[in-house]
């Protein structure tokens, strides 16, 4: 049965092609006369006809005029005879537009496709062979030299370059399986790249003089070093020079001249390989993997790169070398190389910067992509070829250094050796070997059209079909088959590194792997957990057995590991996490949850590996685990909000004990909350320090309370409670109100009301984790009479009792040491008589004091009152006078003097240090107490805000406000990381390294080292401190 | 694999070496050295050595005293003046803090990080120090005369003069240790030398310059003589310097060279200058670090005491030399104002962020003074715009402390510790009841 040629544009439009009516036009030329009754519907099938039959004119007439007419009617004849040449060449066309242009501009090169290469068979040796001899350069040569004319030899070059591309291409695309064949296009790609130096490189001898006294070899990195180029990227490569020992004429070179040739052969190379020409270029070479990058000369003697390697490398440039292989030039030196490099690479991973500068590469990887494009970057986006490799590499690093089959430069060889060798299971051999060529293929089939060098998919309609058609799939198919990949990719790092981890010889079922324990820790050590034996009894203990526990852990504890990794301590975050899932690893929410949300589990892990104080709250407190999940619960809660907590949870009070016992948990379970906020940036620094005081203010208020309860019974005013108050299910608005009316009948009875005035940072709002509550009470007379201050001093008393319980950790201590007259004064005073006091007897320093305090439990009335006497004092009209000021300045030096401890030293201790907290606070302190009357900004209990009212009132310079309130603020923070670190506030920044790395990770984040952090302190404070100075000591520059 | 260890450990086998001194320095600049023996090499490369650093003024602080001295292979000399037979080799150190972090504390860490922030602009500093001392026949002792060696003069050849012996034999010392000497010769003062060291990258001079004031003063001692880089010894005579010609190399090529600009100096060299005088307040601290430095920087006799610079000035404290016009590679500008007893790792350092701190602020360079500064009324100084250098060194660290460039290329804690340690050596100095005094009041009142 004979096929008519279609004749309308409708069965054009059948067989696939777009543009019908140009289509139509073209197939009619004359110059395709010889085109089969079959070629149209062929034309039709490639992966884009219409590109195809555009070529295939372009070519027929430029072959008509340049007299090949009869080649090329040879290959239209065929083109309907399913794998003839003439097949090839359409298939060809119908995917490189490129190589489509190569072909019109030499119709004579056709003649490769006719035989083609379809199995990829042809020996290197051949082509480069090939190559040189197009320049003119005698393959045999010790030394080849390109022939005479720069201009002519690199054209020569470009054009036996592409014609044998054109061969590559065209197996590629006659290819049955694209994937099946992709190993051996991209090991026929590299050894064109080989030989394609190799001729620049004589062509480069023919440029420079004296090459003839070095020996030179060019050494192939990165993909071409691994013999897995792709259609068009950069060449990486690193040039070795050597002394060519018997020159007949002259010296040996000595060092620099070496230098000297060799760099300039070097850049002759470059330029011979990527110039433009008519004839176009082959691609950059880039030599920037080279010692000291960009700045480091271009060639080096072996002596140099051992020096430079023993001396400076970083580990990712040893992981780098691992692709290092001889590929042009003078073979035997490098030969000398690999071996000189071979030791280093598998030595890497033992090194103490491997772990950290893995991290980072992770994190590197994932951040310079731009946002548009993370999913379709078939590189670098994650599931990307990237994550094959990096997956491939890092495993090879880690187990390559005891077991030498693991060291082959090629992803596809070192996969199926890792699978032989145990690490990696068959079943995800084959997955990601059949991931890593998909995605290949897409690379290269993208490139192949232009030869561009791209790595995004493309967005249009037309460039996606394409693409699918060359894979042999249609759009659906083929975004299917793509999302699949990648999201396979993604897992099967995680499947793949972490979790044979998990799996111990006795559980193993079909497919799994077992690592040895030795394989295992080397695993945990490469990824920064410090006892690889400990975490892996951690594993088994959080994996084993058949509970649901245990079978949603092990579905978890993957992807855990790794964040546990990338947070300070991996150790101790393991071991918290063991410890919380001992206590509630049986309960549905928690696991449902950590299943169910992937932010719940890795914000667990973050806060776990980073904070000790956290870890044993969590254990107290497992149900915290939950607020994770959601933004809006770890929301430290608001004053009003808490009020209403407090009192409720004091709704039923039987004795002090009880109540010292509810208030300490409630307190303790917001404190986590707030903890929490801070290690997961849901609340500032700041915003913690607000949310630390309105805590103690709740806290207080409930204490209070419950002391006027108890000290009414005592009194018997009140009879225990007979009927119990409101129990409290609904916590609302109106809740806070009810209760406090209700629980203020004691003090009704008792004649008495009290005032709290909170002191020092509570009274500021600028509170830590473990700052004591310091507080002065007042009391003023309803009905008591002169009963008045000795109810008044048994209610303080009281309530210092309940809330002041013996202390552990993180409990708040109520201080009232800063009331008039110190501890010999009395506990609690009647308004007037602490008036009478501020008035007559108080020193400067209790009236600066009142600059931070604060009416906290009080009446409106009381409240203004309080405020109104205490700005007479610390806003003195008229300002600060000189007796007052002498005297603050005498009490600081004397603090400078004696407060601080012995042997601390003064640049490093926080609080009371050279630019630390107290000199930061005193500073805003003087500007208050001097222009407070004038300047209504000033007159905060806030120092930051004090500062920031002082810089705009140009008592000083805004620059002097940022420099005190940068150092104020990080003292802030370092003091409390430190709590949140080890669980205890410290006021010293620590000198132990990993603790500086500690605090600068939950200052910083993870891109910080100690000794910046360290210096960045140092210099803050110290800068401050020259502020503080002028502003407090009066010491003028 | 570990090449240069290797050769080191090849050549202490094959030597016969008995000891190797491991040499690094005080914030002082003074050489500290520990002793190893040949059979803790391996380890001292591979792990470094454990010292108490607690022991050394400035190197830690006190309650953190476990530090690692890291020998730097490619320094490895023998001690020629130790002998042939059981040989001595040394090394310089790097100081590293236990997790194997570079130590703040290491003056050597602190040039280093300046030349590699110079490094990322792609300059690359070079140095060439002409250091000046003085030989006496005994050591001082309280209340007795200083007695130079001998009486000459500037460039005085002195018939077998012990000098000379002294010069020959501590160059052929420096050139076994491959420190290469350009030029030596007698200089003013009686008794006084000075050996000129070939240029080179900025830290090799500064290793050079610690190791040619322990050959000199190792030689003198062998010749029964003692000699002291002391900035000014005796208050008749000329203080020791050392003069020392700077230059900045990008690209392989002196970055200071500029063919037909005015003295052939381009853009960066201007800038460089101006940055060397802008910030010479703020580090002459660094590179006058002694009391006694101020009374050289004071004492006339051509000492650079004005912060200007000139082209063929003897009293400038940058004086741009003249070069043959076809040698585009010895452009460079001479500084004038640095004690021999200068630390060379942080004085360097300093010098180098002044300039860098010129070229990349641009700074423009003021006009070059010709005169001799000296000469000139403070009136007319003043109407130049020429500002003296502080005159003593309480008001040097007064200058220092209030510097952030200081800070910043110290590092914080260098920084402090440098000025705490100064501030006490003038409080001791100020409380010093002097000969001069006794002499000038106490007869009169």
């Amino acid at each position: 049965m004979t096929i008519e040629p279609p004749t309308t544009t409708g069965a054009l439009a059948r067989l696939g092609f777009s543009s019908t009516d140009r289509v139509h036009r073209f197939l009619a030329e004359p110059v395709l006369a010889a085109l089969g009754s079959r070629g149209p519907a062929r034309l039709g099938a490639t992966a884009d006809g219409d590109d195809a039959v555009l070529g295939l004119l372009r070519l027929a007439e430029s072959a008509h005029e340049s007299g090949q007419s009869a080649l090329m009617d040879d290959f239209l004849a065929s083109v309907g005879t399913p794998g003839s040449h003439g097949e090839r060449l359409i298939r060809l066309l119908g995917t490189s537009v490129a190589l489509g242009d190569f072909l019109a501009r030499h119709p004579e090169r056709l003649e490769s496709l006719r035989e083609g290469d379809d199995q990829l068979t042809l020996p290197a040796a051949r082509v480069r062979e090939m190559l040189l001899a197009a320049v003119d350069a005698d393959p045999s040569a010790e030394l080849p030299v390109a022939g005479a004319g720069a201009r002519e030899m690199r054209d020569a070059l470009r054009i036996a370059y592409h014609e044998r591309l054109v061969q590559i291409a065209a197996a590629d695309v006659m290819a049955p399986s694209p994937t099946a064949l992709q190993p051996q296009v991209s090991a026929a790609i590299s050894d064109l790249a080989d030989a394609a130096l190799d001729a620049a490189a004589a062509i480069a001898r023919a440029a420079v003089d004296g090459h003839e006294k070095v020996r030179w070899a060019v050494m192939a990195m990165g993909k071409t070093g691994a013999r897995e180029l792709n259609f068009i990227s950069d060449v990486d490569v690193m040039h070795v020079v050597a002394p060519a020992q018997d020159v007949a004429p002259g010296e040996p070179a000595d060092e620099e001249e070496l230098v000297v040739i060799g760099s300039a052969l070097a850049r002759e190379l470059a330029r011979a390989c990527s110039d433009r020409t008519s004839e176009g270029s082959l691609w950059q070479v880039d030599a920037n993997l080279r010692p000291e990058g960009k700045d480091g000369p271009l060639v080096r003697t072996i002596d140099s790169y051992a020096h430079y390697y023993e001396q400076w490398a970083k580990s990712w440039e040893f992981q780098a070398l691992l692709k290092a292989r001889a590929a042009a030039g003078d073979t035997e030196l490098g030969a000398r190389f690999e071996e000189l490099v071979e030791p280093w690479i598998w030595q890497a991973s033992t090194r103490d910067s491997f772990v950290e500068d893995t991290r980072a590469m992770r994190r590197r990887v994932v951040a310079h992509i731009p946002r548009g494009e993370v999913d379709r970057n078939i590189k670098l986006g994650p599931g990307g070829l990237r994550d094959v490799e990096f997956t491939v590499q890092l495993l090879q690093m880690v187990h390559g250094r005891t077991d030498d089959r693991l060291q082959s430069r090629s992803t596809l060889e070192a996969l199926a050796r890792l699978g032989e060798g145990g690490y990696i299971s068959r079943d995800h051999v084959v997955e990601m070997d059949d991931a890593y060529r998909f995605l290949r293929c897409v690379e290269h089939r993208l490139q192949l059209h232009r030869l561009r060098r791209t790595q995004v998919l493309p967005t249009s309609g037309a460039d996606l079909r394409r693409l699918a058609r060359t894979m042999g799939l249609s759009r659906d198919e083929f975004d299917r088959q793509y999302s699949r990949t990648r999201r396979r990719v993604r897992q099967l790092h995680e499947e793949i590194f972490y979790r044979p981890l998990l799996v111990t010889s006795s559980q193993l079922s079909d497919g799994q792997i077992a690592l040895t324990p030795e394989s295992a820790k080397a695993r945990l050590a490469a990824i920064g957990y410090r006892d690889g034996a400990r975490a892996l009894s951690h594993i088994s203990a959080l994996t084993g057995g058949i509970s649901r526990r245990a079978k949603i852990q092990r579905q978890l504890l993957p992807a855990m590991l790794e964040w546990f990794a990338d947070g300070i301590d991996p150790d101790m975050g393991l071991l918290a996490f063991r410890r919380i899932s001992d206590e509630i690893g049986s309960e549905h929410w928690y696991l449902g949850l950590l299943r169910d949300s992937g932010l719940a589990a890795k914000r667990l892990t973050r806060v776990l590996s980073a904070s000790r104080f956290v870890g044993e709250q969590l254990e107290k407190i497992p149900g915290a685990v939950r607020w994770l999940a959601r933004d809006e619960h770890l929301r430290p809660l608001p004053r009003d909000v808490l009020g209403r907590e407090f009192l409720a949870v004091i709704s039923r009070v039987d004795s002090v004990e009880v109540a010292q016992d509810v208030l300490r948990r409630t307190r303790r379970r917001e404190l986590l909350r707030i903890a929490l906020a801070h290690l997961t940036g849901v609340a500032t620094p700041r915003e913690v320090a607000r949310a630390l005081t309105d805590l103690a203010e709740a806290v207080l208020e409930a204490g209070l309370l419950v002391a006027f309860h108890v000290v009414a019974l005592e009194r018997e005013v009140v009879d225990e409670d007979t009927e119990t108050l409101d129990e409290v299910d609904v916590v609302d608005v109106g809740t806070a109100k009810r209760l406090r009316e209700r629980r203020s009948d004691p003090a009704r009875a008792l004649g008495v009301e009290m005032a709290i005035l909170a002191m020092g940072s509570f009274g500021a709002r600028e509170m830590g984790y473990s700052s004591d509550a310091d507080v002065q009470f007042l009391a003023l007379d309803r009905g008591a009479g002169g009963a008045t201050g000795e109810i008044a001093i048994a209610v303080a008393t009281q309530t210092q009792r309940i809330l002041n319980a013996p202390a552990a950790g993180a409990d708040m201590k109520v201080s009232a040491d800063l009331r008039p007259e110190g501890k010999m004064g009395p506990l609690a005073r009647s308004i007037e008589a602490w008036t009478t006091y501020y008035r007559r007897d108080a020193q400067t320093w209790e009236k600066q004091a009142l600059l931070r305090a604060r009416p906290v439990v009080a009446s409106e009335a009381v409240a203004a009152g309080l405020r109104e006497e205490m700005d007479r004092h610390r806003y003195p009209s008229g300002g600060l006078d000189a007796s007052a000021r002498r005297e603050i300045t005498r009490m600081k030096a004397r603090v400078e003097s004696e407060r601080l401890p012995r042997n601390a030293e003064p640049s490093r201790h926080v609080k009371l240090g050279r630019g630390g907290m107290t000199d930061v606070e005193w500073s805003a302190q003087i500007l208050a107490l001097d222009h407070g009357h004038e300047i209504e900004g000033l007159r905060t209990t806030s120092t930051m805000d004090q500062l920031e009212a002082a810089a705009e009132a140009e008592l000083i310079t805004g620059r002097e406000a940022r420099e005190l309130t940068k150092a104020w603020d990080l003292a802030w923070q370092v003091r409390r990381c430190l709590f949140l670190w080890k669980g205890r506030e410290g006021d010293v920044l620590p000198s132990d390294r990993n603790e500086l790395r500690a605090l600068a990770w939950l200052i910083d984040g993870d891109d910080c080292t100690a000794s910046d952090l360290e210096e960045r302190y140092l210099r803050r404070t110290r800068r401050a401190r020259i502020i503080a100075e002028r502003l407090i000591f009066g010491t003028e520059e | 694999m570990e090449h240069l260890h290797d050769d080191v450990i090849r050549t202490v086998s094959d030597r016969d070496v008995r000891f190797i001194r491991l040499w690094f320095c005080d914030i002082a600049g003074t050489l500290k050295s520990i002793a190893i023996s040949p059979s803790d090499l391996e380890a001292a490369f591979t792990e470094g050595i454990g010292i108490d650093g607690s022991t050394i003024e400035g190197l830690t602080r006190s309650y953190e005293s476990d530090m690692i001295l890291r020998p730097d292979p490619g320094t490895f000399e023998l001690l020629s003046w130790r002998g042939e037979a059981n040989a001595t080799g040394r090394m310089m150190c790097d100081v590293l803090t236990p997790d194997g972090e570079p130590a703040a504390s290491d003056p050597r860490r602190v040039l280093r990080e300046a030349l590699s922030r110079a490094e990322e602009k792609g300059l690359e500093f070079y140095a060439h120090p002409e250091i000046e001392f003085y030989l006496f026949e005994q050591p001082y002792r309280q209340g007795e005369k200083l007695r130079p060696i001998d009486s000459a003069g500037y460039f005085d050849h002195v018939h077998r003069g012990q000098g000379q012996d002294f010069r020959r034999t501590a160059i052929q010392h420096l050139e076994a240790m491959n420190i290469q000497v350009e030029f030596s010769h007698h200089e003013n003062g009686p008794g006084q030398n000075e050996i000129d060291l070939r240029y080179a990258d900025a830290l090799t001079t500064a290793d050079n310059i610690v190791t040619l004031r322990t050959v000199v003063k190792e030689v003198a001692l062998s010749m029964g003589q003692v000699a002291t880089f002391m900035p000014k010894p005796m208050i008749d005579q000329p203080g020791s310097g050392m003069h020392t010609h700077l230059s900045m190399f990008q690209g392989g090529k002196n970055a200071f060279h500029e063919p037909g600009a005015e003295y052939g100096l381009s853009r960066i060299g201007r800038q460089f200058i101006a940055g060397l005088l802008r910030h010479a307040p703020e580090y002459s601290a660094v590179t006058n670090q002694w009391v006694n430095s101020y009374k050289r920087l004071w004492g006339a006799q051509e000492a650079p005491s004005y912060i200007c610079w000139g082209h063929n000035n003897r009293s400038a404290l940058v004086r741009v030399p003249f070069h043959k016009p076809t040698k585009g590679t010895s452009s460079r500008v001479e500084f004038r104002g640095l004690d021999s007893s200068a630390n060379p790792y942080l004085a360097f350092a300093a010098l180098l962020a002044a300039g860098m701190a010129g070229i990349e602020g641009e700074y423009e360079l003021p006009e070059g003074a010709e005169d001799a500064v000296w000469d000139l009324s403070e009136r007319e100084r003043r109407a130049m715009g020429i500002e003296p250098l502080p005159t003593d060194l309480f008001r040097a660290l007064e200058n220092f402390e209030s510097s952030e460039l200081m800070a910043a290329t110290l590092g914080e804690q260098v920084f402090e510790f440098f000025l705490r340690d100064k501030k006490q050596e003038w409080d001791r100095y100020r409380e010093q009841v002097t000969d001069h005094e006794l002499a000038s009041t106490f007869s009169r009142v």
